[in-house]
């Protein structure tokens, strides 16, 4: 049996990121979670009902990571991330009904019906990016944006999977944000599978970010994914030094995702068993909801009704992307080359 | 106007400083770019005008820092990315085609990619099988991309200006034997459009198409061609794509028969796409099939006579217009 991997976390006092953060702000962060939970069982079932096509890739069981990211750095910064990236434009300012138009290729839609699951935007949001890795040098190149225009404050958020790391993309990306000095904050989410490959028989290194991290001679953080306040404190200090120090850092998150890689994939590489213990004991909102219980900020019934509500928007989201109108095939050709401007 | 003789290394380093000098926002990176002063000289003297803030050397990483470049667009910036040699930018490819030409689109337009890639496309002088490609066809093959080859100082100035101030992707395609070609441009500033063709020589009998570097056999051609009272009508594409089909057309029309020359293979290349739309346009006007002069389908070989056979030259052409009037 192979060795359990050795994680250096990063420590954190729960009772001070609770003291510090707020009951209304933890609660706002439950609510962001349950969002992106209910959001991706709604897009999963209208997948199932044929209303959408293409790939879906869920986020369930990493919701903690890019919620307690964004609550802890703010949104006024770059973001970029892979194809499993509904919770990130969520989180980021876009509305249930745009994404879920989106994914039923409604002209109401996040990218008016052009991208689909895998490529959802905002302001901020440089992709919903879908070539393993090959979104890495973009969210270095918004790093090199910061420092090039001075901009104080801000860093360029790069969320990959495990499997990205073999990338050549990443590589190049890491040694040129550390040689220049650029703002850029890498997150592994280590989800443990690269579609159906374990990371061990992927990735030669354990734990992936503390070693890696040394050969571009960068600080590393490892945090565990399951956990709101290990992600939140931890981001918290990761802006912090990457904004004082303006050096990139890489952030490996230790997490679970409870769907296949994608809807297509039955997960036959697990058993139904160890999902099952998976959903119930890794789950980072039960474990988040806990910790609210036991701190007097919620009760189950209140629970509930958050849960309900979002509930309730996901499928008045489906109900608007259902009603709305797909493009006009009039507009074919349309909007491949952004407006020029008259010299 | 006042007038001033440069090379087209000279054009195109008075292209981007001018540009560079009009929006804070341009920037160069490439490789050797800066403290070597470009690999062909492009850059020379850029750096200590600008300083390493706005001429940036890389890695040799084209994957990086092309993405870089990219990422750095869709967050404001204009970079002009400089590849040594476009062969290089296979290296690239899944940034250039991926994101570059697909983020504007794929973002609802939420996000636009101002950049310009440039460098030295094509054979040069025996650089042999890996350093010889044009890749014209493979980029034009993607929506989103503008693809231009000039062929001479003024139009690689002029066009390099309107690229860098474009909101799109620019595919600018440039010439390692040509770098030297001197001309009288003008001092005063001036544009050329992006996807406007040139009739470079006036004629009757046959219509010459081409760009870039191959613009010279053509006109080599033609001059044989006029001892014989044979007069070519040449256009210089100067840009690829957007093709300017109604300058071909209306020529073609004119002279009903036409040989397009490419640099490049002839499977699926531009010559196949010019001559395809010609028919599409100008069918019931053509006396003559079209023939087509293009790169023999092999590797460029390194043996300086195979590699001069290979490519498309004077004598080609001509049997090629011989073939077209007969």
């Amino acid at each position: 049996m192979k060795e359990k991997t050795h994680y250096n976390y990063f420590q954190f006092d729960q009772k001070k990121l609770i003291a510090e953060i707020g009951k209304e702000a933890l609660l706002d962060s439950l609510k962001k979670m349950l969002l992106i939970r209910n959001f991706e069982i709604r897009g999963e079932a209208a997948y199932q009902q044929g209303k959408v096509g293409g790939f879906y890739h869920s986020y369930m069981g990493q919701e903690a990571i890019q919620t307690a990211c964004i609550a802890a750095s703010g949104s006024d910064h770059w973001f970029t991330t892979t194809y499993r990236c509904h919770a990130l434009a969520l989180l980021l300012g876009v509305s249930p009904n745009e994404a879920m138009a989106e994914l039923y290729g409604k002209v109401t839609g996040n990218a008016m019906g052009r991208g689909g699951s895998m490529h959802l935007y905002a302001d901020r949001l440089l992709g919903g990016l879908a070539i393993v890795g090959g979104h890495v040098p973009i969210a270095t190149g918004a790093a090199f944006t910061i420092k090039y225009e001075k901009q104080k404050n801000m860093a360029s958020f790069c969320f990959m999977g495990d499997g990205a790391v073999a990338q050549g993309a990443v590589h190049e990306s890491l040694n040129l944000a550390s040689l220049w000095n650029l703002p850029c904050i890498y997150v592994i989410e280590n989800n443990k599978w690269g579609m159906g490959t374990a990371t061990s028989r992927a990735i030669c290194i354990e734990p992936i970010g503390e070693n890696m991290a040394r050969s571009y001679n960068m600080k590393s953080y490892t945090l565990d994914g399951l956990d709101f306040f290990s992600c939140y404190g931890g981001f918290k200090e990761i802006l912090h030094e990457v904004i004082t120090t303006n050096r990139p850092v890489l952030v490996e998150v230790i997490t679970q995702r409870f769907r296949g890689h994608s809807i297509s994939d039955p997960g036959l590489y697990r058993t139904k068993q160890e999902l099952a213990h998976l959903m119930e004991a890794e789950d980072p909102i039960n474990r988040f909801k806990s910790t609210l219980i036991e701190n007097g900020f919620l009760t189950e019934d209140e629970y509930k009704n958050i849960d309900k509500e979002q509930k309730d928007l996901c499928i008045a989201a489906m109900k608007f992307a259902d009603e709305s109108l797909d493009p006009d095939p009039i507009t074919l050709e349309e909007g491949v080359f952004a407006p020029e401007d008259s010299q | 106007m006042t007038k001033q003789t440069v090379e087209i290394r000279e054009a195109l380093r008075q292209a981007i400083d001018e540009e560079m000098t009009r929006d804070g926002k341009v920037f160069v990176l490439g490789e050797e770019v800066a403290e070597y002063n470009g690999a062909y000289k492009v850059t020379k003297g850029m750096l200590a005008k600008w300083g390493p803030e706005r001429i940036i050397d890389t890695p040799i990483a084209e994957n990086g820092f092309a993405g870089l470049a990219i990422g750095a667009a869709q967050t404001g910036l204009r970079p002009i990315v400089e590849f040594m040699s476009w062969n290089f930018s296979f290296v690239a490819a899944d940034q250039l085609i991926s994101n570059a030409c697909k983020a504007h689109y794929m973002s609802g337009g939420r996000f636009s990619v101002p950049i310009v890639f440039r460098g030295p496309n094509g054979a040069a002088a025996q650089v042999s099988c890996q350093h010889s490609h044009c890749v014209e066809a493979i980029y034009g093959n993607l929506p989103g991309f503008y693809v231009i080859a000039p062929s001479n100082a003024y139009d690689a100035k002029g066009l390099l200006k309107s690229a860098i101030r474009s909101n799109n992707p620019v595919i600018f395609l440039e010439n390692e034997l040509d770098y030297g070609d001197k001309m009288e441009i003008p001092v005063e500033e001036y544009l050329v459009p992006i996807g406007k063709a040139k009739v470079v020589r006036e004629g009757e009998h046959v219509t010459l198409i081409s760009y870039s570097r191959m613009l010279k056999h053509c006109q080599a051609a033609a001059d044989e061609m006029a001892k014989k009272g044979v007069k070519v009508e040449i256009i210089d594409l100067r840009t690829i794509k957007p093709l300017d089909i109604a300058t071909v057309a209306s020529s073609v029309r004119k002279t009903h028969r036409c040989v397009i020359v490419e640099e490049g293979h002839i499977f699926a290349g531009i010559s196949a796409e010019v001559g395809f739309q010609i028919i599409e346009h100008c069918f019931d006007d053509l006396d003559a099939p079209l023939i087509r002069v293009c790169s023999k389908e092999t590797p460029l070989p390194y043996a300086k006579g195979m590699e001069k056979e290979t490519v498309p030259n004077k004598e080609r052409i001509l049997l090629a217009l011989q073939e077209v009037l007969a």
